[in-house]
Order: structure tokens, then sequence, then C-alpha cells
């Protein structure tokens, strides 16, 4: 290990060389042009379509690093180990646990939280407040992502197939038989749009 | 009305015993439909704000040690590694010098409980040991270089065993002779009489299992210290008792030292006396915080909120003495509760609120074991709905009857029959309705309870499934005792209303409730009134404790609004001010208040409407644009203005703890099951809920109290059971993996409907909702299984497992 350590390592292609000047030039020769090479453990995300470049470490959820480390409040801790979706975000189109992933794994990828889908205007967030989806609120973001990406995927979801997609969300209010028909309401408004385009 | 005559008012209902005698005329918002509630937005994109959320520059994390043991007492404990753990900025020890004996923590008056103690009662409790860190991880690494020398105990989970007198002591040190801290009885008649009268008597026996709340936002709370004043959030539902009991540590601080905030509240359902709940942790957190000077946040983990259920755990033992045309004559009902706190409650009390059954005896016992404490847990009712449901559907079933013919001809109140109840609701102010009745009509409709209803055992469906149906019934209630303070401000610049008064907002949508109620009685529009409770503004409304809300609450924000209003009314008649300058004539010359109206935030003149000026410009604007101001620059006033306008008012009852408080409205549930009875699976498939709230504030808010309660209820009864290893005495499933609470697809269709008949103690004939369904949909699980399959099953939850025992397939 002593040794390696005095080895110098290219950051674009990691190749070994024994001397500063050998490896400079190697990168001079091999990689002009190319985009600086990123740190270990530094990813990028897309988070609500903005950029982020971060730093985490290997043990850092996604959860922990949206929620503790860019204060987005979303994301929410009720189970604490992937049994109740009130952590749910979407990433790449599919919902997911934040809490269950690893934010060093999510380098390159899209994310999406309640608050995302709150700016950009999707009328789920006015049905869910319309018909009462939330009572103490903790678990209604992980509602809302889980419900988005449903819509996503099949913009005219019947009853049962929400009561599928909403299957591993808890809610200790018991505000579920609310939850469809919000998001039936928001899947004919969504349509209305489409159509008017 | 003048303001004093308001005032005057205001006192005279206080403790309230009657009918509103002074309700309004005409409702506007109360009652309407479709109301926004003032939390959504905020909830739905994700940005409502808890106090897990909380996050300050330079925050620590506090983390306990717990017990390994369910009995077991610190000898020794070795600290030295932890200390120097890079990370670790302070360590509590239960012998810490800065460390009292007893503190007052909380609860419903002050209590003396030591902030860190050393014997453990038991597994899971936190004791001994605090750590603050700069992380989590930091905490928990630290809690684990600990060396502890326990000394261990034996221990008792079961409550008969805790009877044995060879049995040994669960908590020594509270407790030293034996394990009953006490037996009350609930009683009334002669019993030997009633069961000799009777045609037939039947005795079983029933067992609730451990449950708890499952609070979504765990326990947790945030203290900083601003030089002497400290600044706490916090996670609870009574920041009235936080501050009582947080200004009577460090020797003392002033209470109007104490800054508070109470942000969203990710649900209770009760709770607040055992460690995780009460003041214990932010205790320990204020001392750390003061010493290291840095903010710290605590947290239990999922399984800490686990230790401390329901307070119905235990065995109930009924013997029922009834005649063949289903004239209940004596009901006996003995409760062996396992730790319920405050000396327990029930199992007989809603035979005396609802029935006129004549003889009762009902006598329970406290009894300490070795698990955690138990407590009201939406709610404390639980112990008499059981009682309630299994005895009356019990008795229906014996007989063959129609349980609503036996809940018809049993209906009554302490023993005596619906006349006498009647009597009791002509005195008291009320206009007697048959809230049963009523609450049957709509109900038998909504389910089809004539065609539904069959003998037991008897409707097998095409899937296979056995179908089964009940119905069950009891008093609405709330306790509707405390006090609420309430106050109101007219902001300037727009006219526009705050509600003041900090509470703990956990969902209930109680808030925009209050909204409603001051926007009818001061005439306002209800965008024009605003309540955020996050804040400590000096006034204190009950929060939801002491079940109440509307109950207290209501009151206080309808002598508020009537206050408020009589003043604007004043000083709209009023000269608006007099100062060095001269006198400032009123708006409205020569007119009294009483000639004054407002509608939609618009005061105007009865006889001439046309004659009118908005709250807004009543009040006027603020700072250098406002009263005075560039009155010599310009030679005369710019704005019309009033003085600040402000009211505060309070009601304050003993309610349900008067003594006997009969409760006129009635409520009725209906479930309907399927059975699988190969694989004792029980789906709950349709259930109707139709309760007598007396008069809707906010129907949406009801229904939700409604379906989500079912919910709630139908998982109690389903699932939920917190298990302990008789062996070692540990909790086994202390997760959410391992304990199911209901999931959307849990449940069949909720069908909810609401009956006003204005006989509440509340405001407007109001009275609670929000405990009522999830206390009474568990029970009923019974009687809905035995119509199905034709076996009692009395073990909750009624479990698959529990199922195929019964049918004797395993």
């Amino acid at each position: 290990m002593k040794e390696q350590l005095h080895k110098y390592l290219c950051p674009y292609c990691s190749t070994k060389f024994e001397a500063f000047e050998d490896l400079k030039d190697h990168a001079l020769a091999a990689h002009t042009g190319e985009p600086t090479p990123l740190p270990e453990g530094m990813i990028r995300l897309t988070l609500n379509g903005d950029e982020y470049q971060i730093q985490v470490q290997p043990e850092w959820t996604l959860n922990y690093l949206i929620h503790d480390k860019l204060g987005l409040t979303s994301p929410k801790m009720f189970c604490d180990r992937g049994a109740c979706g009130s952590c749910t975000v979407i990433m790449n189109g599919r919902p997911i646990l934040s809490c269950m992933t690893l934010a060093i794994e999510c380098d390159g990828n899209t994310i999406e939280t309640a608050e995302g889908i709150a700016d950009s205007g999707h009328p789920l967030v006015e049905t869910y407040v319309k018909h009462h989806c939330m009572q103490c609120g903790y678990c209604t973001p992980g509602f809302i992502t889980t419900a988005k990406a449903l819509l996503d995927k099949n913009p005219n979801p019947n009853e049962e197939e929400i009561r599928e997609a909403l299957g591993g969300n808890l809610c200790r209010c018991g505000t579920y038989p609310q939850h469809p028909k919000a998001i039936m309401e928001a899947a004919e408004l969504l349509g209305e749009s489409e159509g008017g385009k | 009305m003048s303001v004093q005559e308001e005032y005057d008012r205001m006192i005279e209902m206080e403790d309230n015993i009657e009918f509103d005698k002074y309700t309004l005329k005409d409702f506007d918002q109360i009652g309407k439909k479709d109301v926004r509630r003032l939390d959504g937005t905020e909830k739905a994109s994700g940005r409502a704000e808890y106090t897990m959320d909380v996050q300050l520059p330079g925050m620590l994390y506090l983390k306990f040690m717990t017990s390994p043991y369910p009995h077991a007492e610190i000898k020794s404990m070795d600290t030295s590694r932890a200390e120097t753990l890079p990370g670790v900025r302070g360590i509590l020890r239960y012998d810490d010098p800065d460390l009292p004996e007893v503190a007052d923590l909380g609860g419903h008056g002050p209590t003396a409980m030591a902030p860190l103690p050393k014997v453990a009662h038991f597994e899971g409790e936190p004791v001994g040991l605090a750590v603050a860190a700069d992380t989590e991880d930091i905490a928990d690494e630290a809690l684990r270089l600990v060396k502890v020398e326990w000394e261990e105990r034996p221990f008792l989970l079961d409550v008969e065993e805790a009877l044995k007198s060879d049995a040994p002591l669960a908590h020594p040190e509270d407790f030293p002779e034996n394990n009953l801290e006490v037996e009350h009885l609930e009683a009334h008649g002669d019993m030997e009489k009633g069961f000799e009268e009777a045609d037939r008597v039947l005795e079983f026996k029933a067992t609730r299992r451990l449950h708890t709340y499952v609070s979504p936002e765990r326990p947790c709370g945030v203290v900083r210290w601003n030089g002497d004043y400290p600044e706490f959030w916090l996670k609870h539902q009574r920041p009235h008792e936080n501050k009582r009991a947080i200004s009577s540590w460090f020797e003392h601080i002033p209470m109007n030292q104490i800054e508070m905030h109470m942000l969203y509240q990710g649900a209770t359902f009760g709770g607040w006396t055992q460690f995780y709940w009460n003041q214990g942790p932010m205790y320990c957190a204020s001392v750390l915080a003061k010493r290291t000077g840095h903010s710290v946040k605590y947290i239990f983990d999922r399984r800490g909120d686990f230790y401390g259920g329901s307070m119905d755990e235990g065995n109930y033992y009924f013997k029922v003495g009834f005649n063949n045309d289903g004239r209940i004559l004596a009901v006996e009902a003995k409760g062996h509760f396992s730790n319920p706190q405050w000396e327990g409650f029930g199992p007989g009390n809603h035979f005396e609120d609802n029935t006129r059954i004549p003889n009762l005896h009902a006598p329970r016992k406290v009894i300490k074991v070795n698990k955690g404490p138990n407590t009201a847990v939406r709610c404390e009712q639980l112990p008499n709905t059981m009682s309630f449901t299994l005895v009356m559907d019990r008795v229906a079933a014996e007989l063959g009857m129609d349980p609503i013919d036996v809940a018809i001809i049993n209906d009554g109140a302490k023993g005596h029959d619906m006349d006498w109840l009647n009597e009791r609701k002509v005195e008291a102010g009320f206009t007697p309705r048959d809230s049963l009745k009523e609450c049957l009509e709509k109900g038998k409709t909504a389910i089809d309870w004539d065609n539904k209803w069959h003998p037991p055992g008897a409707n097998k469906l095409s899937n296979g499934k056995m179908h089964g149906v009940t119905f069950s019934w009891t008093h609405e209630w709330d306790d509707s005792c405390g006090s609420g303070e309430i106050a109101m401000r007219v902001e300037r610049n727009d006219g526009t209303v705050s509600i003041l008064g900090m509470r703990c907002d956990n969902g209930v949508n109680a808030e925009t409730g209050y909204c409603q109620i001051a926007a009818d009685e001061l005439g306002m529009r209800l965008e024009d009134i605003f309540y955020r409770p996050h804040t400590d503004t000096g006034f204190f409304p009950m929060c939801p404790d002491s079940s109440t809300n509307t109950g207290v609450n209501g009151w206080a924000v309808r002598h508020c609004a009537r206050l408020l209003k009589a003043k604007i009314l004043e000083a709209a008649t009023s000269p608006r001010a007099v100062t060095q300058r001269g006198i400032y004539p009123p708006h409205f010359p020569d007119i009294k208040p009483e000639d004054l109206d407002i509608k939609d935030s618009v005061i105007f003149v009865k006889t001439d409407p046309a004659q009118k000026l908005s709250v807004a410009e009543l009040v006027g604007p603020s700072a250098e644009a406002g009263p005075l101001s560039f009155h010599e620059l310009y030679g005369a006033e710019r704005h019309p203005f009033s003085a600040p306008l402000f009211a505060h008012a309070y009601q304050a009852q003993i309610g349900c703890y008067k003594g006997f408080r009969p409760k006129f409205c009635r409520q009725v549930h209906f479930m309907e099951v399927e059975v699988d009875t190969e694989t004792g699976e029980i789906e709950v498939s349709n259930v109707v809920n139709v309760n007598d709230v007396g008069k809707v504030i906010n129907p949406d808010s009801c229904a939700g109290q409604q379906y989500g309660g079912t919910y709630m209820g139908a998982g109690r009864a389903l699932f939920e059971e917190v298990v302990h290893d008789p062996v070692t005495g540990v909790m086994l499933n202390g997760n959410l993996l391992d304990y199911k609470i209901a999931t959307i697809e849990d449940c069949g269709p909720i069908d909810t409907h609401l009956v006003e008949t204005q006989q509440g103690y509340g405001p407007y004939g109001a009275t609670g909702i929000g405990e009522d369904i999830a206390t009474v949909i568990p029970a009923m699980l019974a009687p809905a299984v035995y119509n199905a399959i034709g076996v009692w099953i009395y073990e909750f939850p009624i479990t698959p497992d529990r199922v195929l025992k019964a049918l004797g397939k395993i």
C-alpha cells in the first residue's frame, strides 16, 4: 500500500506513473480537451431540474443527501428501513426509496421530489389539497412522488391500479380513500391540458 | 351587543353543561363543504416543516443508551472510551451532578420523574446515559464503547402472572408490596338480583394484545441556549405543559424568557407519559446544550417509538345476564390491564353512558409488568368500546336477534331509559332528538342492512370466502375539559384577522375549522381569517389534549370573535383618537354600534347598507403611513384609522371530569368482512360510519376522522401486535416491517355519514369525533368474523393463525 501512495495516478484513466513529470506529459498528450474528471466521491445530479455537483461520503443515503445536506424537507424519514414509502423520490422516472439508496450510486441521475413537482405546476398538488389527502402530512410528499411517477407511466389509472401503486406508502392518519380521487382528478386535468395542446 | 355584554356571556358559558344558548341563526362557512385547508399546499409540496427537519448551525445529535434487559439496575458504568471518541461533545450520566433526582417532565399535572433513571423497568428503556455528538453515527458509536455492569432482576410480561402471590416485583421502587398498582370500580345496581332475574347468563373472556401509536415523525426535539434564554422546538401535543415544566428546570427559568416553536406535528395520537414523549430527553438535551454551547437535537429511532402502547392491553372477563327479548339486566366486566398510566380507564363506562342496564359491576385492575408504559393512544376509551361492542353483539348473537334491536331496547343512560335521558336533555336546554335512531336510519340504508344481515356462517360468497356483517354503536364523545385561550387581532393595512394561540397542529384541520367559526361570527370573509399555531404568542388553546378540540377551543374562538366584533363596531362609532391636536370624529357619527353589522368584511348601517366601510379602511395603514402621520404636513389626516383592534377570550371547563355528564349524541358503524377459511385471512370489505357530531363545523375534516379512524381501527384489529420474547423480555418487532399497520389495500370502501342533532356541549351543539372511530372499529372485527364463520374469536388482533386455530385447522 505504501508503495502505491508514491505513485502518480492519472485522474482521467487511472494509469500509474512513477514521476509527476511523466504524469503531466501523459495528461497533456492523452487527455487535453477532455472535461476535468470528478474526484472520488463527487457526484453530479439533476435535482428538480437544477444541476448539482456535490462531494458525498460512501455511507450517505440519498435521503440524507437530499434532506439533510441539500435542505429539501420533502423526502421524509418515517420507518427508517424501506417499509413506508415516505422518503420516495422519482429517479430517472421511477419511484425509489431514498432511504435505501446510496447517494454515491446516483451519479448522473435525474431526481424529482415533491418540491419539484409542486414548482412545475403539476395538478396533483392542487387535487391533493382539494381532497384532503393529508392530515398530519408527514407521509404526503411520498404519496405525491409515487402518484406522479404512476401518472407519468399510466396517464389514466383506474382505482385498482392506483391502490396497487400506493400499496407501499403508509399513512397512519388513514387518508387512503382520498388518494385515488385526487389522482384520477389530476389525470383528468392533465388529459385536458394535453388535449388543449 | 356591547363588549361588556359579550364578555358577560363568555363568563356565563364557562364550564358549560348546557346547550349553547346563544347559537348563531345563520351559518355560512360553518358546516360548508370544500373549504380549503390551511395546511394543504405546504404539506402536499413537502415544504411543511416538522421538528425532525430542524437543523441549526453546529447542532449536536443526542442519543440515549437503552436497557438490554427488561428489568435491571446499573451498578457501574465506564464511559472513558466514549468520552475520548472524536466528535463526542458531551456525555450525561445518571450520576451527573447537574441532573436532579426528579424533575417536572410533563404529564397531566406537574410530575416528579427522573430525567435519566438508573433502573430500567423494560427492555429498551432509555436509562443511565445520553451522548451528544457531531453526528448520529458518532453518538451511536460512543454508546457502543460504554461498559455497563448491570444487575439483572426477575421480570414479568403477563398480567395474570403478575397477580400471583409469589410473583416477583415488576416495579419495586414504586410498588414494593405487589404488582397491583390500583383497583377501580364502576358499578351500580344489584348484580346478584340482576343475574337471578335474567333468563340467560353467559360468561366469556377476551384478550387485547399490546399495540401502539406508530407516530410517523419519531420522538424528537431541539434545544438551543441564547445566553440565559432557552429556545425549544417541540414534538409534543401540549406546548403549555412543556413551558410550565421547562420553567421549573435549572432552579427556575422565568416563563417569559422561554422561547418555543411547535412546527407541524407528524401525529402522536395521544401519549406524553412515557419517556419518549415526556420531557426527560429534552431535560438531558438542555443540560448538554448549556454545557457545550451547541444546539442539541435528540432523536429516537423507530424502535424507540414502539415502547409504550395503548392502555387497552390486557384481559377482559365478562358475565352477562339478559332476557330473551334482548334486554340486558346485568353486566359484569372485569379488566386486568397492563401498565396503563394514570390508573387506567374502563371497562364499564360505556354501559353507564349508553344503556338502561340496571346492574353493572366493572372493576379494573391496574397491573405493573416489565413492558413499556401504556397510555391513551387514540384513545383511552378503547377498553370501554371493547367491552361494549363484545357484550352487546354477543347477547344479540346468543338470542339470534338483530343486534340493532338489542341496541334500541337497551339504549338509555346510567341504568335509565330514554325518557329519563330525554328529561336530562330538556333540563340542559337541548331539544330532544333520538340520535341513535337518526344514525340508524342513515346507516341501515347505506349498508343495506336488511338484505345483508344473516345468521352466522350462512353466507358463502362466489369467491369461496365467508361473508360476515356486523353493527356497533356507542355515544359520540369528547372530554371537552381544560382551558382554551385564544386571541385575535386585526392587521393594519388590509384588515385581515389573525387568530393567535400556540397549539399542536397534528393534522386534524381544526385550525381551518376555527377560521370558519371566526368568519361566521365576525361577518368576515373566510379568506380574511388566518391561523398558524406554531408560535408562542402567550395564548394556549387546548391542543388537542384531554381529548378536546372544538369542545373547548370552539367556544374560545367564538367568544373571541364576538368580543372582537363588538370592539370593531364600537371603534367604528367612537372617536378614532383623542390627541393633543383634538378629537378625530367617528367613521359612523351619530350611529350606535348595535345599528351596524359586518358582512363580507365590510361594516354597514343595517337600515342603510349603502353607508359602509371595510374593516381594512377602518383600521387604516400602518407605521409612517399610519394614523396620525403627515398631519402637520398636509393639515389633515391622510387615511381613516382606528385604535389597534385586538381581543382575547377563553373557555375553561371541567367537562367530563365533572362526574357523570350525560351524552346525547350517538354513533353507529357497520362492517362487512370476507373470511377465507382455508388461509384464515380476513378482509374488511366494506364499512359504513355514521356519527352524530351535534353540529358539523367542517364536514371534510369530520369525514377525515371517519375514514382515517376506520383504517387505523381495521389495522389494529387485523394485525397490530407488539410481541415480546417470553424468555428474554425483549421486544421482537419494533419496526414497520414486522409490525404491520393498515395500507391502502387493507380496507374496502368506507362510506361516511354525519348526523346533526345539536345535542353536544360544544358551541352550536357540537361534540367531538377525532378519537371515536379508531376506537370503536377494532372490537367490531370479532362479531363480524363470528357472523362470517360462526365461531367467536376473542383474541385481538384476529390474525389468520387465530382464525385457523378457532376453526380447528391448526
